[in-house]
């Protein structure tokens, strides 16, 4: 980005030589460039003759149209609407070129003839006319637009604007408010013929019935709902209803809530087949109390377990990093995959990426989920995870738990359920964490987004074990940055039933409606996807249940080859390991043998119980509806590389990347689903029977698959759609300012590296 | 295994992957095997040592320690042959192998003092890995140690012994030493043409011992003048075509560097060489030449009468230079890595020590370099020049791998073997010096890991192409392992010359000849045959990956991910299935409609139609 302290000469060597061209001025506009605006939505401010900046580098290139600020989004619309290139994804609520303004990180002016920037906050003022504008967004575009033949007070008064509208005084102002309040009137008749959005099967964990039923799912049989926080009498961060030991009364819980931060009474999350649980808990604060409500939640918990097993517990707070820590590493990844010059930040790429410390941070969470779904299934006991308030560690760590344990949560509604009952409903700050408001910088942190990374890594090495993809869980993170759904705008469902009560209230939405419909989360995909997109969220290789692949009722496993090692081996015999003692150093590498072997001649350390846990379920072969471990030595963790770098150009495959190998097996299924149907179709034709030509006619309605079955027509070339960025597109998203100059010969050159006058010298031979 | 048994139960799968394939360079750790899913799990019976046509047992020797670097010591029996050593420990619960053709070891030393009671032995390895067994002092003092016979086989070369490709006797239903001829590959590419023409000059590899006999040159320059060119290149290596565009007619042409030395020399034939090599490209009025060295390197080969093509002798052509480095800073780089990756990767700091060996920087200005060669001749239309020094280590790497980009018959598994064949072993790379097949000197300067190198770009493009090759990750890690294993003839000497002379083709067995044998289980399901897809990677350190399978693959813990191929393959099955259901029902209802078309006209099967099952 811009250097922390700008004086006026050295920001000049930033900027491009000033630019004036005559060539590339405007035609007037043919045609009105109109905004498409929702219900609700408003125009704030617009200007003409904008152009929006296509490229990475610093020249004309670019779309010439109309800025507008509105109270939902900054949009920009082209005066030449190029065809939008088919396949890629689009959404029902905003243009391609539409940014939200809660999306908005940092909004930056800059005036290039006078060398001067400023990121602009809330009712600020703007002392010189901007020449260009800089937005930098939270799902990691930067948009810029130029305004050399704009009007220079419509330009400076649409930059002020959007950055006063994306700095919203109160959650109210946020725009879903206006919108879905519009929204539930202008839909009622619908809704009255349709069905009710209860048919949304993701549970939201708002009611008992919810927790009841994966009590039930888990046969949690010595557990119980428990409605003590009704109206949040107890707690205003747990929900309404919790699940607890059912040896504990609500008497019981009232008298030990008081000892616990923000009185968050220890829950339930899951329930393994063995019978052991898995519980969350907050620290307690009551250090007079402490020991003797610690003992008695303890006993319950072990009195719920079948044979009684002591629970184990595990601080996250002392063993995985701070939210600080987590939120520095985001930082600086962003920095280096889209603000840093390309060339310049490859030579030190690997080093770079490490020192952010990113993966280091998603394989730590990894690795403590590993260990914990370790006591739990291979110690048999119940795991309490601790944490000070509850709210964001133990919700990674919890949601990762039951993702490799219980493959219900790799199904997409089952995942859903699971951020719902871990994140949503265990109170997970995200109006904090995600900073809609913009008011607290410290409260920022991408935590979400870490569990979307972890979860990726899973999804990685076992890539049949999901039924959604990871196009699913990175739009899934963009939709953090649209207010328009109940999910990610709150901190507690106390916080989101106050408000949605009072917005009810204002929005004269009848009592006794459900919030879902009046104010729907984001599960509701097809608010902002049509059907046909949404279907790029289905795995195609997913093995599971309804899957292409359960052959005859019975779901495929994996055969992983068996492993020749076993893990009996303990050690090595001190008498052994002989061969090497002191001495070697003085000798040069290349004559000692010894010195190269040397590695290999420590020891094999003894395995701990968990180590061996691990080692022997590595070696059978993996059953992707059981449990799932993550490999996790370092060279295991992967960059996510559709997330972090689909909006660079410069690291695009064309006409490759894994999207070609999702685009072979859609094909596939889609020939399968085709044939079952036609199948299901004859076996409806018993003898005599006329088959539902109907039911046959329209397959393409209903299909599963993005890409359909291939033709013979399909053309010579792999489609143009299918890049690694697939189905996003770089082009316009990505308009960083480069130092002037672009380092083209350094990367055509190459780096400059480790040459020693011998390797010269040598290179003759 | 017998050797006529062997034959004809070539067609089953089953037992044809006993021939002496990967799998059995690596019994003890079964990751390899993932891309090899027939050969999932072995019978017991398997589990004996299987010998070779003409494989025959040189020692035993019982209570032998082997250190597992993973799994600890175990005790068991060794076998060394003239092929194999051969471990075996039922130590645990599982039998526990190991099988090492002997072509891999580099190195062999005892290691530890003599008063020991002990006497342990360490191999390092050519292909990522190193071994250490031990056992107990000799009582007989005569006898020798296994390691000692070891040592005799492992280095055939430097014991007057011969290599084991030359004893073993497998006969394959295909013949893969027919799998590359060099007039149809030049006829398949259109040659010769107008512009260029097929030359005899260097029939007797008179002009160039170490080029292949027969050259693509252009047609208005006479042989007479091509040797007046050879005397201005390192070792005659003069310009000849590699590769010509089908619709631009721009080529893609390798060379040696120009003997310019540090006095400017000129050579006015070489000169008038290269516009003809222009000349014959209508399209484009200009030249690169693509000089593989860094820059410095490329001046300080003036010194020793090398250098590199002036832009003023050479009008028309831009020099540019592709900063790949030499075979050396190549070899210590690959020794590198191998320190950081074997046996075991440390907790911490694992990319920045990837970093450190450079490894994938050099990948990645090798793509970079080929990457732009296929530009120029693609988006350009433009011809272009390549050379390094010698012309037969980075210039192989580029012209082929700029091939696989430009041409998707490289891309089939025999298109692969062709380029093979054609840039890297009729063109000279120096396979017998580099690998030092047989050889016990280990320090030799010559060896290095350029054709390694070139493998693993390809793996890098697979990955980004996942459907543009024909052939899998197991075809690409097979051909390493027998570049090394010694079993096959195809990549013994140094020259086409020499390997007439060897009679190579007539003593031993081409790895074509098993590869093509069994197709399928090198065949990448995901292929998709699109004949106009030039491959332009993002060649960038964001994309390149280090080949776990191949340098980690050692490592149990370094398990891979649940294959896709495989699948994709269980789809490709359940799909041919319900076809046939299919099938079956719409000809039994077509039947049954035929039988009653009078009563119902509007027959029901019109509205079904088969979906297309090519793939």
């Amino acid at each position: 980005m811009f250097p922390a302290k700008v004086t006026k000469p050295t920001f000049k060597c930033y900027l491009p030589p000033a630019q004036t061209d005559v060539k590339n001025t405007v035609e007037k506009p043919l045609k009105k460039l109109e905004a498409k605006l929702l219900s609700g939505e408003i125009v704030v401010n617009e200007v003409n003759f904008v152009r929006k900046c296509i490229s990475t580098e610093n020249n004309q290139e670019g779309l010439w149209g109309k800025l507008i600020c509105t109270n939902f989004k900054v949009s920009f619309i082209p005066q030449d609407t190029s065809p939008k290139q088919k396949s890629t994804l689009s959404h029902l609520l905003l243009g391609e070129h539409d940014i939200p303004l809660t999306c908005l990180e940092q909004v930056v002016t800059v005036n290039d003839t006078k060398g001067k920037k400023k990121v602009l906050g809330s009712n600020q003022k703007l002392k010189f006319n901007p020449t260009e504008l800089i937005l930098y967004c939270k799902d990691l575009r930067v948009i810029r637009f130029c305004f050399e033949e704009a009007g220079p007070e419509s330009a400076r008064k649409v930059c002020l604007a959007i950055a006063h509208y994306s700095h919203p005084a109160d959650l109210q102002l946020l725009f879903g408010f206006e919108y879905q309040g519009r929204r539930y009137h202008e839909s009622k008749e619908e809704r009255v013929n349709g069905s009710t959005p209860r048919g949304l099967q993701t549970p939201i964990f708002d009611r008992s019935s919810d927790w009841d039923r994966e009590i039930k799912r888990t046969n949690a049989s010595e557990w119980r709902v428990c409605s003590i926080n009704q109206s949040y009498a107890v707690s205003s961060s747990l929900p309404e209803h919790i699940v607890v030991p059912s040896s504990l009364t609500d008497q019981d819980l009232m008298q030990y809530a008081s000892s616990f931060t923000d009185h968050r009474i220890p829950m339930w999350c899951w329930s393994h087949s063995n019978g052991s649980a898995l519980v969350r808990m907050a620290s307690l604060t009551d250090p007079l109390q402490q020991k003797k409500t610690e003992q008695k939640i303890f006993a319950a918990i072990t009195k719920s377990h079948p044979q009684r097993n002591e629970p184990f517990r595990s601080d996250l707070d002392k063993s995985l990093p701070s939210i600080l820590d987590i939120q520095s590493a985001f930082v600086k990844l962003r920095q280096i995959c889209i603000l840093d010059p390309f060339e310049e930040s490859e030579e030190r790429w690997l080093s770079t990426i490490e020192n952010s410390r990113w993966l280091e941070y998603v394989r730590a969470f990894l690795k403590h989920s590993a260990e914990m779904v370790y006591h739990l299934e291979g110690g048999n006991s119940s795991v309490i995870l601790q944490e000070e308030e509850d709210r964001d560690l133990n919700c990674v760590v919890s949601a990762l738990m039951q993702l490799m344990l219980d493959p219900r949560y790799r199904s997409l509604i089952g995942f859903q359920s699971l951020v719902q009952k871990e994140w949503v409903m265990a109170g997970h700050r995200f109006l904090d964490r995600c900073n809609h408001l913009k008011k607290n910088d410290k409260e920022e942190s991408p935590l979400f987004l870490l569990f979307l990374d972890c979860v990726w890594q899973i999804m990685n090495q076992y890539p049949a074990a999901f039924e959604f993809t990871e196009t699913y869980l990175t739009v899934l993170s963009d939709s953090m940055w649209i207010p328009l759904f109940s999910t990610f705008l709150f901190s507690s469902s106390k916080q989101r039933a106050q408000h949605l009560m009072d917005f009810a209230k204002h929005k004269a939405i009848p009592q006794g409606e459900d919030q879902v419909v009046y104010f729907p989360p984001v599960w509701e995909w097809s608010q902002q996807f049509s059907t046909k997109d949404q279907t790029l969220f289905n795995n195609p290789m997913y093995v599971g249940k309804g899957a292409a692949c359960v052959q005859n009722g019975e779901v495929k496993t994996f055969k992983r080859k068996q492993k020749a090692y076993s893990s009996t081996l303990r050690g090595t015999p001190t008498n052994l390991r002989n061969g090497v003692k002191g001495g070697e150093e003085s000798l040069t590498r290349r004559s000692s043998l010894a010195n190269e072997l040397k590695s290999e001649l420590t020891p094999v350390k003894d395995l701990s119980p968990s180590e061996r846990f691990f080692k022997d379920w590595f070696s059978r072969p993996a059953d992707l509806q059981g449990l799932l471990i993550p490999l996790l030595m370092p060279s295991h963790m992967a960059f996510w590389k559709l997330f972090f770098l689909r909006w660079v150009p410069e690291a695009c495959i064309s006409k490759g990347g894994p999207v070609t190998t999702y685009h072979k097996l859609s094909q596939l299924v889609d020939e399968i689903e085709i044939l079952q149907s036609q199948l299901r179709q004859y076996k409806g034709t018993s003898p005599g029977n006329t088959p539902l030509t109907s039911s046959g006619g329209n397959p393409t309605d209903q299909r599963r698959m993005y890409f359909q079955a291939s033709s013979p027509d399909d053309p010579s070339t792999p489609p143009e759609c299918l890049t690694s960025s697939f189905p996003f597109t770089p082009t316009g998203n990505l308009s960083r300012r480069t130092v002037q100059g672009t380092p083209i010969s350094k990367f055509l050159n190459g780096a400059r590296i480790w040459l020693s006058t011998e390797t010269l010298a040598n290179d003759t031979v | 295994m017998e050797k006529s048994g062997s034959v004809d139960s070539l067609g089953s799968k089953r037992s044809s992957s006993r021939q002496p394939s990967v799998d059995s360079l690596s019994r003890d750790h079964s990751e390899l095997k993932m891309i090899c899913f027939q050969q999932a799990i072995r019978d017991s019976d398997k589990e004996e040592l299987q010998l070779l046509p003409n494989e025959t047992v040189q020692d035993m020797a019982q209570d032998v320690t082997y250190f597992c670097p993973f799994t600890g010591a175990l005790r068991g029996t060794v076998t060394v042959t003239n092929y194999r050593l051969f471990f075996k420990s039922m130590d645990r619960d599982s039998t526990f192998m190991l099988d090492l053709p002997l072509g891999v070891v580099s190195r062999v030393e005892r290691i530890g003092n003599a008063s020991s009671r002990d006497v342990s032995y360490g191999l390092v390895c050519k292909d990522v890995r190193n071994l250490r067994f031990a056992h107990k002092q000799m009582e007989d003092t005569l006898r020798k140690s296994i390691f000692e016979v070891l040592m005799k086989f492992a280095f055939p070369v430097s014991n007057g012994l011969q290599i084991f490709a030359f004893e073993y006797g497998q006969v394959f239903p295909e013949n893969g030493w027919k799998v590359y001829d060099a007039l149809s590959e030049y006829k398949r590419q259109g040659i010769p043409n107008e512009s260029w023409r097929i030359t005899k000059v260097n029939d007797h590899y008179e002009l160039c011992d170490t080029y292949p006999s027969t050259l693509a040159v252009p047609v208005n320059i006479p042989d007479e003048e091509l040797k007046r060119v050879a005397a201005f290149r390192a070792k005659g290596r003069i310009p000849v075509l590699s590769w010509i565009h089908p619709e631009s007619q721009a080529t893609v042409t390798r060379c040696s560097q120009p003997m310019v030395g540090v006095n400017g020399k000129r050579s006015k034939e070489d000169e008038k060489y290269l516009q003809a090599i222009m000349d014959a490209n209508a399209q484009s009025h200009k030249l690169f030449i693509f000089d593989a060295r860094p820059s410095v390197n490329a001046a300080a080969n003036k010194m020793k009468g090398g250098g590199y093509e002036s832009e003023d002798a050479y009008q028309n052509a831009e020099l540019v230079f592709l900063d790949i480095h030499n075979i050396h800073v190549m070899r210590e780089s690959l020794r590198k890595l191998k320190e950081v990756v074997y046996p075991n990767i440390e907790d911490s700091h694992w990319l920045s020590n990837l970093e450190s060996t450079h490894w994938l920087e050099h990948i990645k200005l090798i793509l970079a370099g080929a990457l732009r060669i296929a530009d120029k001749v693609e988006s350009g239309k433009t011809s272009v020049v390549v050379h390094c020094s010698d012309g037969w280590d980075r210039t192989a790497q580029l012209t082929s791998l700029s091939m696989l980009m430009l041409d998707g018959y490289y891309r089939t598994i025999r298109g692969f073997e062709v380029l093979l064949e054609k840039e890297w072993l009729s063109f000279g790379h120096r396979f017998q010096l580099r690998i030092g097949h047989g050889d016990k000197n280990h320090t030799d300067a010559d060896r290095s890991p350029v054709f390694i190198q070139f493998i693993d770009c390809v793996w890098q493009l697979t990955r980004q192409f996942p459907a543009a090759f024909e052939f899998n990750e197991y075809f690409l890690v097979t051909i390493l392992d027998h570049l090394y294993s010694c079993l096959f003839g195809t990549f013994l000497c140094n020259s086409e010359q020499q390997r007439l002379k060897e009679e190579i083709p007539k003593r031993t067995v081409s790895l074509w000849s098993y590869i093509n044998s069994q197709l399928e289980d090198f065949t990448n399901p995901l292929y998709v045959n699109y004949s106009n897809h030039v491959l332009f990677p993002a060649v960038s350190l964001r994309h390149l990956e280090l080949w776990v399978g191949y340098y980690i693959r050692w490592n149990p813990r370094m398990r891979p991910q649940e294959p896709i191929h495989q699948r994709y393959k269980e789809l490709l099955a359940k799909r041919a299935e319900l076809q046939k259901r299919v099938d079956e029902l719409q000809r039994e209802v077509a039947n049954r409609s035929a039988s009653s078309a009078s009563e119902r006209p509007g027959s029901p099967t019109r509205s079904i139609t088969p979906v297309q099952t090519f793939v």
